[in-house]
């Protein structure tokens, strides 16, 4: 599997640390639901199958996030983009 | 570690011992180095400043830039590692003056262990652990990347057409990078030259 980097062009993936589901946004630690929230946010993971939003970390390259779209079941690699234009947390 | 000197390659020959040694490693010594980070929304400003100070623009893709001066390497979005035989032990006084207010400067001069190789065989013996293409058609004379061998972090450029790279790496990670190199270099026979602006 080959991503390719905006900032160093198509790498293959061992050299990005992977993190996850990039959609999750941090909730509200003030929110009156806010230990339910947390544990949905850090416990019940979604596991799909087919495209998917996810942060990879250019470890052994440029040291850039990105959030890479990717079909968990074919590993076909869409959107490429930095993270730090997502916004949020 | 040899002779009383910092150096981390010994000259002499390894591998295949007949004919002329395809891969030929020398070590840059007396390098100053530093990197160098933009601070946020300052990028084009910073490589304007370096264009008036040095008359080297901070290259904005993965490319080397320089003089007989100093030499801005790309080491990812906004962050550069500057290199200069002028400085040493006062790098980030040399760089301050011009780039001071918008980038954030460390002195990295011990911290990287920076090799040239050439040689007839130096892109075969790399093919065996850079996992980037080095063919001429993909990656020339100004070409930077940052990228791995032996899982060992590699900053790597080409520097001249025979093809001639440089590479830094990680002091503390450079025995195992070395073992690697010379285990790949084998088969071609691997020459240590004298080290390049020893002294």
């Amino acid at each position: 599997m080959r991503i390719p980097c905006p900032h160093c062009g198509l790498r293959g993936h061992e050299e990005f640390a992977y993190l996850g589901d990039a959609t999750l946004r941090r909730p509200d630690p003030a929110a009156p639901d806010a230990e339910r929230a947390f544990a949905e946010y850090a416990y019940r993971r979604d596991n799909p199958a087919g495209r998917h939003r996810e942060l990879w970390y250019h470890a052994q390259g440029c040291g850039t996030w990105l959030v890479v779209e990717r079909d968990t079941l074919t590993h076909e690699i869409g959107r490429v983009t930095e993270a730090r234009e997502q916004g949020g947390s | 570690m040899s002779e009383g000197s910092n150096s981390v390659l010994i000259p002499g020959r390894t591998g295949r011992a007949d004919g002329r040694a395809g891969l030929l490693v020398r070590e840059c010594q007396g390098l100053a180095l530093a990197s160098l980070v933009a601070r946020r929304g300052r990028v084009r400003e910073a490589a304007e400043a370096a264009r008036a100070a040095f008359g080297v623009a901070l290259p904005l893709v993965a490319r080397a830039a320089g003089n007989e001066r100093v030499t801005f390497v790309w080491a990812g979005p906004g962050q550069w590692l500057v290199e200069t035989s002028d400085a040493r032990g006062d790098i980030e006084a040399f760089l301050a003056p011009a780039l001071g207010s918008l980038a954030a400067i460390c002195d990295q001069s011990d911290s990287r262990v920076v090799i040239e190789l050439a040689g007839t065989a130096v892109r075969d013996v790399l093919a065996k652990g850079v996992p980037i293409d080095l063919h001429p058609r993909a990656f020339g004379v100004g070409d930077v990347a940052l990228t791995a061998a032996h899982h060992v972090g590699l900053h790597l450029r080409q520097v001249s057409e025979e093809p001639r790279y440089r590479i830094s790496v990680v002091r503390s990670y450079f025995g195992s990078f070395r073992h690697w190199l010379e285990s790949s270099a084998a088969e071609f026979g691997c020459e240590v030259l004298a080290p390049l602006g020893a002294g």
